[in-house]
């Protein structure tokens, strides 16, 4: 699987270039800003392009620019957002297009390496990863009379998780349960939150997030 | 029913108007008597109430009984002393509410005159008695009752005559009011205003310069003698320095930079100079002799004299005010930062110790006891995974990331998305502020949203930040229970942020509620 690495610092190039390359996946350019990786992605025509959000000159959001203008250039390159900080709004500025192969995770999750690379394939093959954190965020925002409190702390669970972008495997090994019984809880939850039905994974993460974002100002 | 309507119309809008213009000549005179000394500003200002007030009367009137569409437009003064009597001359608002209550009585009076006649006409049969012969305006002779009828159907063709032309002049009256009283549709920008000056004061030069060649022309044409253009020549220079001047110190900084920043001062000093001059060219041209120019002269110096008091003590007041804030920003700064060392020594710091000894430990036992090397390099990680969420949490405290990448309307938005409570937000600033008032404007808001949730009990919280003249406004209002404590550490701390940066902070938090928390701060700086 061809790789191109976006990020500044050099401690960070080296080390994330080093443990996907033991990984087994191939590292064809590692570079250091915004206008490099459009070049790059052009160039080397990766499976997947990782890309830190900070980056020269501005030092601002130059990382998730470049990522948008990816995604309309060349649709064919998966994208995983990577940052030190996680923001709802940006989750939802890269997946507006409401394609799948995009990722949005904390620099912290490379620690744990597994999962990691995990979610470096699963975005590369079409699917989505958001980190944890801005599900929480999401979630965070309850309201007494806000159809989530209608959810069974099971559900609410399971409906974590495939905001994550969790397979409905990844989801049964994680809870430890049947695969059989999350597909009922997840029917259940599209019933309940009034959504409609539908297959592909990343599919289901934008139907929750398309609930979950709506802005507070607007009921 | 409508006729009735604009009748009430016109007999209130005689009264306003009456009660208006003698107000007007009242309040201009005692302006322009005073108009040299500080006493002007309250004047304007109270003048920009009183005729503000009338309008809204006046605006209510053609609402309830004419139907037309007004809402006044509301009095706003903000900014230093003098700016406030300065920004009071440049409301249009304020001109074209004065310019209505001038033209609307006389606009009143062209009825209701005209409904009198007919009505004494129409009514004559009955009151002929008690007049003397030849007394009906004075044009007829009316003895018997017989003699009165024709001019009663006269009144009365005339009546139906008034009720049919009432319909096009309340027509009028409504376009007058809803055009006069209505707020400004749009401002002008400064970019238009300056050309706007620029412009005017061109075409004042050359029409001036035309006027006094053709004057000069004329003398040399005629039978000469004595320089007579001298007179006109003299009032067209005044006529054409004074708005000189003025746009001279509107657009050039030093002679504001003399008068110690005050744009009104410098005017009023150049002004002062010009008149000296003037009446200076008048002693000359004329029979000279005993040089009475001096005590014009000496009234205006002693009348800028006392401006630049006033101008330079409000300075010092402002310097020390902003003295004893600057003396608290730092306070607030020192303690922030104490908090930060502390926050990174117990938490980060802490834990990147702990990770380094269990990589250490880890170290020893690799070769003997490979699952207890498992055990401590997971340890380590975890360590690693929670000294990184510290050290965001406490960037997040210091500046969030959003507010640097993408500023304040974004940065708030990101703020709602936490809200438990439904809140409405308006953003109207086109261009980024500097980063220290999108700061402060950003905790400001942070701060009192999360009072308004934790201690106001409020279900709903209404934002709206805009950038008016050079100035950034945030107001947040929520519904709870009011009662707020200015002296809180939260307000208190962002009253020393706000006010570091010589803005204001306002808190209105009555027991029972409503809250407002309003921050102005100024773009400029």
């Amino acid at each position: 699987m061809r790789v191109v690495i976006a990020e500044d610092l050099a401690l960070l190039r080296d080390g994330l270039s080093r443990l996907l390359r033991d990984n087994g996946f191939d590292v064809v350019a590692a570079v250091r800003d915004g206008d490099a990786l459009v070049h790059a992605v052009q160039l080397e025509q990766p499976d997947i392009a990782i890309v830190d959000i900070r980056l020269p000159p501005t030092f601002r959001d130059e990382g998730l620019r470049a990522a948008l203008e990816l995604r309309e250039r060349r649709p064919e390159t998966a994208i995983l957002v990577v940052s030190q900080y996680v923001e709802p709004t940006y989750a939802t500025e890269l997946l507006a297009d409401g394609r799948g192969g995009i990722g949005y995770l904390l620099k912290d999750r490379i620690m744990e390496v597994a999962e990691f690379v995990d979610a470096v394939k699963r975005v590369a093959d079409g699917g989505t990863a958001l980190d944890a954190e801005v599900v929480a965020q999401l979630f965070s925002r309850r309201r007494d009379d806000g159809p989530l409190e209608q959810l069974t702390p099971r559900e609410r669970e399971v409906l974590g998780l495939m905001a994550e972008g969790r397979s409905n495997a990844g989801i049964a090994d994680e809870l430890v349960l049947t695969v059989g019984s999350v597909e009922k809880h997840i029917a259940n939850i599209f019933m309940k939150l009034r959504l409609p039905p539908s297959g592909t994974d990343h599919r289901r993460v934008l139907a929750v997030l398309t609930y979950l974002q709506q802005a507070p100002s607007d009921d | 029913m409508e006729t009735y309507a604009a009748v009430l119309y016109y007999l209130a809008e005689l009264l306003l108007g009456t009660a208006g213009f003698a107000l007007l000549i009242a309040a201009w005179s005692a302006t322009l008597a005073l108009s040299y000394t500080p006493l002007v500003v309250p004047l304007l200002i109270g003048l920009l109430f009183g005729v503000a007030g009338l309008a809204h009367a006046e605006a209510g009137l053609a609402r309830s009984l004419l139907g037309a569409p007004v809402r006044p437009a509301r009095p706003a003064t903000s900014g230093g002393f003098w700016q406030r009597g300065f920004r009071v001359l440049k409301a249009r608002a304020f001109w074209k509410q004065q310019a209505h209550l001038l033209i609307a009585w006389p606009i009143a009076l062209v009825p209701l005159a005209l409904l009198s006649v007919a009505l004494e006409l129409v009514s004559l049969p009955i009151w002929y008695r008690w007049t003397d012969s030849s007394d009906v305006f004075g044009l007829f002779d009316v003895d018997t009752f017989v003699e009165s009828l024709p001019l009663a159907l006269v009144g009365l063709a005339g009546l139906v005559a008034i009720a049919h032309f009432l319909g096009p002049w309340t027509a009028l009256s409504r376009r007058l009011a809803v055009g006069l009283l209505a707020a400004d549709g749009k401002a002008r920008s400064p970019r238009e205003l300056r050309v706007l000056r620029l412009r005017s004061l061109t075409v004042g030069a050359v029409t001036a310069t035309a006027v006094a060649i053709l004057l000069v022309v004329t003398w040399a044409l005629t039978n000469q003698g004595y320089f007579w253009p001298i007179w006109p020549l003299l009032s067209l220079a005044l006529v054409v320095a004074i708005p000189g001047w003025v746009v001279l110190v509107l657009e050039h900084p030093l002679p504001r930079r003399l008068a110690g920043g005050s744009t009104w001062l410098a005017i009023q000093v150049g002004i002062s100079v010009l008149i000296t001059a003037f009446l200076v060219g008048v002693w000359a041209a004329s029979t000279q002799g005993y040089f009475w120019p001096i005590w014009p002269a000496l009234g205006l110096a002693l009348a800028d004299a006392v401006a630049a008091a006033v101008v330079f003590a409000h300075h010092q007041h402002r310097i020390e005010a902003l003295e004893t804030s600057r003396a608290g920003a730092v306070d607030a700064q020192e303690t922030e930062l104490r908090r930060i060392e502390r926050d990174l020594h117990d938490g980060a710091q802490a834990r990147l110790v702990a990770l380094g000894m269990s990589l250490g430990m880890a170290e020893q036992h690799v070769g003997s006891d490979p699952e207890k090397v498992r055990e401590l390099i997971a340890e380590a990680r975890l360590g690693a995974t929670e000294a990184l969420a510290e050290l965001r949490d406490l960037a997040r405290g210091i500046h969030p990331p959003i507010l640097t990448d993408r500023g304040l309307e974004a940065a708030v938005r990101a703020l709602l998305i936490h809200s438990p409570i439904t809140v409405s937000l308006s953003v109207d600033v086109p261009e980024r502020p500097p980063a220290a008032v999108e700061t402060a404007t950003y905790f400001t808001v942070s701060e009192a949203l999360a009072n308004a949730i934790k201690h106001a009990g409020a279900n709903r919280v209404e934002i709206r930040i805009a950038a008016v003249d050079g100035r950034l406004l945030a107001e947040v209002t929520d519904n709870g229970r009011g009662g707020a404590d200015p002296a809180g550490s939260g307000l208190r701390g962002i009253r020393q942020r706000i006010e570091a940066l010589d803005g204001t902070l306002r808190i209105s938090s009555p027991e029972g509620g409503p809250t407002t928390v309003r921050a102005e701060l100024s773009c400029a700086s």
